[in-house]
């Protein structure tokens, strides 16, 4: 990484220590729209911890209304079919999403770190042909098949739309990190590390997979947003959500009443979902722009 | 001749991927798939019938007897019939690819065409508010769900609360009339959710296309910009467009068109997979991922001879 001449300057004058993280953090702090992103994902993320403690969101299926009432005092945004509170439902769906993305977004990173790097740092070699091989067998199945697939084996478990994501999503991770630790093995750091004796794994997982965090956590946050996306596609066909409520089985309930002009159910449950992963898109995308060493800090 | 030869030996490295996509298939949806023994007998079944039928099904043969024979039928293309139909699977397929085919096609080719010329319009007037309004734009759109966007555009197009131009479901083409009646909506869909997408992708290959040499350089002999960006930079920058295209094609024939099909209810391979799925319908789920891993290499292939075509210096071996 090389450093713009006044930059260094800066940095030698006032021994801030300047790392990439902190520029990184300089210029994510600029970037009004990816601001944004992280102020209605984090006021999301507040939404979901106030369902998991009990504060909001709880009478989600209740039907304490008539059928289709309007928005109004008592139900904030109407009823659905069955007299349910919309507004509580769409509240506790963000728990759902939280749910779903984190589980998906962390797991499958974390797939995509261990192998992109081992078969990395094993280019060439077997362990690095078999990654490729796993990758393109895993890209080559249809991926609402494959979902049902893992329902079928896993006897309709509710984790089988988890399972079926975080088996696939870590492919494009994989292939990142792959491509980033090939560059880097050549490093003299590693060249280093291998000089003085350390074991392999040390080296992969202690000395290199670091330097890729910058992949990880864009490629983690891209991975929420396919994730709770996925979701809601897959709820409506049947392989999502089994108990319990989230944005996709709102819609999915929609469907029928958007046909007899009842639209509070399908307008709710797509303004919560488009605002979340807008917000997430936002912040994706300002992320990448800060923590990449090329960009120069401006916006395309 | 040494494209055959090539393509000879390109489908041959794609056996493992075969193989691999049909064996986790397999085993996922066949063998630790559900049981049909029950559905078939009769009440109060004693243990030669349930043994019988276990038989008749292929239950009691060696996992490895059963997989070998999936590839069997896979390579002579003869996938036995649909279980809850009765139909022979081939004819499932000869009848219903085409109608996937026409439905899809139009929203595939023109969203990737509409894809690249916003993103030419952006990259040509890289910064500027054209720019940020196309990019915008095309966040926006990378964040509504294509669920979203069929429910939304059914209201507005097809039903008494919007304009109602359309069908609101159903697939009844016999004539070109017929055919765009049908067709619109879903296609007016599928290039909605697929713009964000293309004109980012495309934007992105087409700036760093850009930003090359050879282009300040024609630029400065006052090249006009049509011109400029047709032969320097679109020319240049096919090998990542084709790449997308391509891989994106299996994408869309299965997993786009089961979404649209299944809610509009249009009888194309999209919901048959689907009503296969719903019903466990293994003879149909195995032959439309065995055929799906085949047309996946058989894509990495042309893929490969496309590049060749664009780029002469790119070798085959």
């Amino acid at each position: 990484m090389t450093r713009p001449a006044s930059d260094s300057i800066a940095v030698a004058g006032t021994h801030s220590g300047k790392g990439p993280w902190m520029r990184a953090g300089q210029k994510l702090r600029r970037d009004y729209y990816g601001l944004a992103g992280l102020l209605i994902v984090l006021l999301y993320f507040f939404i979901a911890l106030g369902v998991w403690l009990g504060f909001w969101g709880q009478d989600w299926s209740a039907a304490g209304g008539g059928q289709w009432e309007s928005a109004g005092r008592e139900h904030w945004l109407g009823t659905n079919r069955l007299g349910q509170d919309i507004f509580q439902r769409a509240v506790f769906s963000v728990r759902t999403a939280f749910e779903i993305g984190l589980v998906v977004a962390v797991l499958s990173t974390l797939i995509g770190a261990v192998l992109g790097a081992v078969a990395g740092y094993f280019s060439g070699r077997w362990i690095d042909e078999l990654v490729l091989w796993l990758k393109g067998v895993l890209d080559a199945i249809p991926f609402y098949l494959f979902v049902a697939a893992i329902a079928f084996a896993f006897k309709g478990s509710a984790y089988a739309m988890h399972i079926a994501m975080i088996s696939t999503f870590w492919t494009t991770t994989g292939r990142l990190v792959r491509g980033e630790v090939i560059k880097l093995k050549h490093q003299e750091f590693v060249e280093a590390a291998k000089a003085i004796g350390l074991d392999e794994m040390r080296i992969i997982f202690r000395h290199i997979l670091p330097n890729t965090t910058h992949i990880l956590l864009v490629q983690a946050t891209i991975v929420f947003v396919s994730a709770i996306k996925s979701e809601v596609i897959l709820s409506f066909l049947g392989l999502g959500v089994q108990d319990g409520v989230s944005w996709g089985l709102m819609i999915a309930e929609s469907t029928q009443e958007v046909l007899v002009g009842q639209f509070y159910n399908f307008i709710t449950a797509s303004l919560f979902l488009f605002i979340l992963v807008m917000g997430f898109n936002l912040f994706s995308d300002a992320l990448q722009d800060a923590l990449d060493p090329r960009s120069t800090g401006s916006r395309p | 001749m040494a494209l055959l030869q090539y393509s000879l030996r390109k489908l041959f490295y794609g056996i493992p991927l075969i193989l691999g996509v049909t064996f986790i298939s397999f085993l996922l949806m066949v063998y630790y798939g559900p049981d049909r023994t029950f559905e078939l007998l009769g009440k109060n079944p004693s243990a030669e019938q349930i043994e019988q039928v276990r038989h008749q099904l292929g239950y009691d043969r060696p996992f490895l007897l059963r997989y070998a024979g999936y590839l069997k039928e896979l390579a002579t293309l003869n996938f036995g019939f649909s279980d809850s139909t009765g139909e022979r699977v081939g004819s499932i397929l000869k009848r219903t690819v085409p109608i996937t085919l026409a439905l899809v096609l139009p929203g595939f080719v023109l969203g990737n065409l509409a894809g690249i010329v916003l993103a030419l319009i952006a990259a040509w007037h890289r910064g500027r508010w054209l720019d940020k309004l196309i990019m915008g734009g095309s966040v926006i759109g990378m964040s509504i769900s294509f669920l979203i966007v069929i429910i939304a555009f059914q209201v507005i197009f097809s039903t008494p609360y919007g304009f109602n131009w359309f069908p609101v479901r159903g697939w009844e083409v016999h004539d070109l009339a017929s055919y765009s009646r049908y067709v619109t909506v879903p296609t007016l869909a599928t290039v909605f959710v697929t713009l964000g997408y293309n004109t980012r992708f495309y934007r992105a290959v087409l700036v760093e296309e850009m930003s090359r040499d050879h282009v300040r350089t024609a630029r400065a002999y006052g090249t006009p910009p049509a011109v400029l960006l047709y032969r320097n930079v679109l020319k240049n920058s096919m090998i990542p467009i084709i790449t997308r295209v391509m891989f994106s094609i299996p994408l869309v024939v299965i997993s786009g068109s089961l979404l649209i099909e299944s809610y509009f209810g249009i009888p194309g391979v999209g919901k048959v997979t689907f009503d296969a799925i719903t019903t466990g319908d293994q003879p149909i789920l195995k032959a439309i991922v065995g055929l799906t891993a085949v047309l996946f290499v058989v894509i990495l292939l042309l893929t490969d001879i496309l590049y060749r075509a664009v780029h002469p210096r790119i070798d085959l071996k």
